[in-house]
């Protein structure tokens, strides 16, 4: 648990600490001839080391070092060790309470704070669950009921309702398997970034790949794409990175009213390349900015939603991206429009030979 | 029962998928032999010498990966590998130990179709006729082999020596996927770290040169991750 890290952030702070501490007493007794207040700011020390540092430890280990860096400089015999004085065994065990209780105290503090993200992170699963399951009951309530009536009526049912019927089916089907790809790559990055395969992407690829792909599912719907010259390549899992994009053009497809362009852009600035997706639509409503990546809010207000992928589908852009550790940022184009974009760090460009 | 249809093995556990690719492929004129494990599969590869293999590669009792390894060290017949999204490493190991190409499901029909048509294709150019042909054309593509020439609508393309050779092994391997590690042990011979980023830089010339632009790339397929694959026509 306590990584070496942490172990050598925590010697470092109590010895820093108590070395302070020793000079600021040091200072007072050389200006001011008092020794009143040494006791009280060894007191501070212990106190301060064991609020910073993990465990009891080192809070204990700190009031044993400040009682006799008390008996040895600042009482008499100066300079000299005298253990057995009474005073010296009773500021030891005011010194040890204080540690011990203070440990105590910000131990218990910790584990409420980290109880507290936990319980948040599975009110956000809980959340995303509820919506999920909402979005895939309504496909399937179609397919199902479709199934049904066709098995049923065989006979009776004219053909081109059949036909009908089945195509329904069949875009529904496609609609689910979308959805379960969004919901795999989510618990894919949610497992610790460690399922994440970043291989060196070319971006003419990516984007080729892309644009392909959304003119199968989307034939009347172009794309303007504008795309830096030469050769970038970028570190990146590009499965994640295509559906990330693909989610934002679908998102503009289904939801930007009234859309006339939409345009996929990327700029390269320094060493970052900045995709951006942009549409001439409705824009995005104040009021749903917030809950714009939550996946929740949408699903609670429409119940009888139609198919609102959008939620789900943000919340797992971000946390792709976030994955790739860039941010996805949401916003409105001054022309009327949203635009969604997020930068991610390019591969330094070297010769390559031939 | 006429006997010059094609055989095909589905070698897939889940009986509904096999059953709707079986319904697929029966009702376009190929005869389907089905088998729900590896073992078995095995077996019937050598029972029934079938044209052409389908295999499901999360099977129960073997890895799909054995049944490549396998079925390689005796015969050179077309693999199709089906793939769950989630198996992607599976699938490009699986084209590296010589499975011919992959479908992600869920497929269509006219994906799986135009699969098993293009691997049974290659397949008996590959039996029929052991020197290829001299010229290739895709759309208005044409690549002279003995010339080592290409041509775009009409036009000559310069390329170096290094970028004509990956065109026509793509080429020749017309509608089947290469791995990055494929076409450069195909190219180079050897693979170190900076391979694949030479093929990517290489591919990048032969699409400027080409003419092709992101969208409308009409003679090279990116499968992203995985390699490149020249588009089959003929379908």
């Amino acid at each position: 648990m306590a990584s070496k890290k942490h172990i050598i952030a925590d010697i470092l702070f109590t010895i820093g600490t108590l070395f302070t501490v020793f000079l600021v007493n040091l200072f007072l007794v050389e200006h001011f001839g008092t020794k009143t207040m040494t006791p009280m700011i060894f007191v501070l020390g212990v106190f301060l080391v064991s609020w910073q540092t993990q465990g009891y430890h080192w809070g204990i280990v700190a009031s044993v070092i400040s009682v006799l860096l008390v008996n040895w400089a600042f009482t008499y015999p100066y300079w000299a060790f005298d253990l057995m004085s009474p005073e010296c065994i009773s500021s030891a065990a005011v010194m040890m309470i204080v540690a011990t209780m203070t440990g105590a105290l910000t131990t218990r503090l910790k584990q409420q704070e980290k109880l507290k993200a936990e319980a948040e992170k599975e009110r956000m699963r809980g959340n995303l669950l509820r919506a999920v399951s909402h979005d895939l009951r309504t496909p399937l309530t179609s397919i199902y009921g479709s199934c049904s009536v066709i098995i049923e009526n065989f006979d009776s049912i004219p053909r081109e309702r059949q036909l009908r019927l089945l195509k329904d089916i069949q875009t529904d089907a496609q609609w689910l398997n979308r959805m379960v790809e969004n919901l795999l790559s989510v618990t894919r990055v949610d497992a610790d970034k460690v399922r994440l395969s970043k291989h060196g992407t070319v971006l003419e690829e990516l984007i080729d790949a892309l644009i392909v792909k959304f003119r199968k599912h989307y034939p009347n719907q172009k794309v303007d794409v504008s795309l830096p010259e030469g050769f970038v390549r970028i570190p990146m899992d590009p499965v994640l990175i295509e559906q990330v994009l693909m989610n934002l053009l679908e998102n503009a497809v289904f939801h930007a009213e009234g859309m006339k362009h939409l345009w996929l852009k990327v700029e390269l600035q320094d060493n970052l390349a900045r995709f951006s997706v942009e549409d001439d639509g409705c824009g995005i409503p104040q009021d749903r900015m917030q809950h714009l990546f939550t996946g929740l809010l949408e699903s609670e207000n429409t119940v009888d939603s139609t198919r609102n992928n959008m939620g789900i589908g943000l919340s797992v852009c971000r946390t792709i991206i976030r994955a790739h550790d860039s941010e996805l940022k949401a916003g409105n184009r001054p022309q009327g429009g949203a635009v969604f974009s997020f930068a991610l760090e390019m591969e330094e460009n070297e010769y390559v030979e031939q | 029962m006429s006997n010059n249809k094609y055989k095909v093995l589905v070698v897939e556990d889940d009986q509904s998928v096999a059953s709707m690719i079986q319904t697929i492929l029966e009702t376009n004129g190929y005869q389907v032999l089905t088998a729900q494990r590896c073992q078995q599969g095995i077996l019937m590869m050598t029972s029934h010498v079938p044209d052409l293999v389908l295999l499901d590669l999360g099977l129960p009792d073997m890895d799909g990966e054995e049944f490549i390894r396998v079925t390689r060290c005796s015969s050179a017949i077309p693999i199709i590998v089906l793939s769950a999204r989630s198996e992607e490493a599976d699938k490009v190991s699986a084209l590296d130990l010589g499975a011919n190409d992959y479908i992600t499901k869920p497929f269509g029909t006219a994906e799986l179709l135009a699969r098993v048509r293009a691997s049974l294709r290659t397949n008996r150019m590959n039996v029929l006729s052991s020197v290829p042909n001299s010229v290739f054309e895709l759309d208005d593509l044409i690549i002279d082999y003995d010339r080592r020439q290409v041509s775009v609508a009409g036009r000559v393309v310069h390329l170096t020596q290094t970028e004509f050779n990956i065109l026509s092994f793509l080429s020749q391997h017309v509608g089947k996927v290469m791995t990055y590690s494929v076409i450069i042990r195909a190219i180079w011979g050897a693979m170190d770290d900076g391979s694949v980023k030479k093929l990517q830089v290489n591919m990048a010339n032969i699409r400027k040169k080409l003419g092709c632009i992101p969208g409308e790339n009409r003679y090279i397929i990116n499968e992203l991750g995985v390699g490149y694959r020249m588009p089959d026509r003929n379908d």
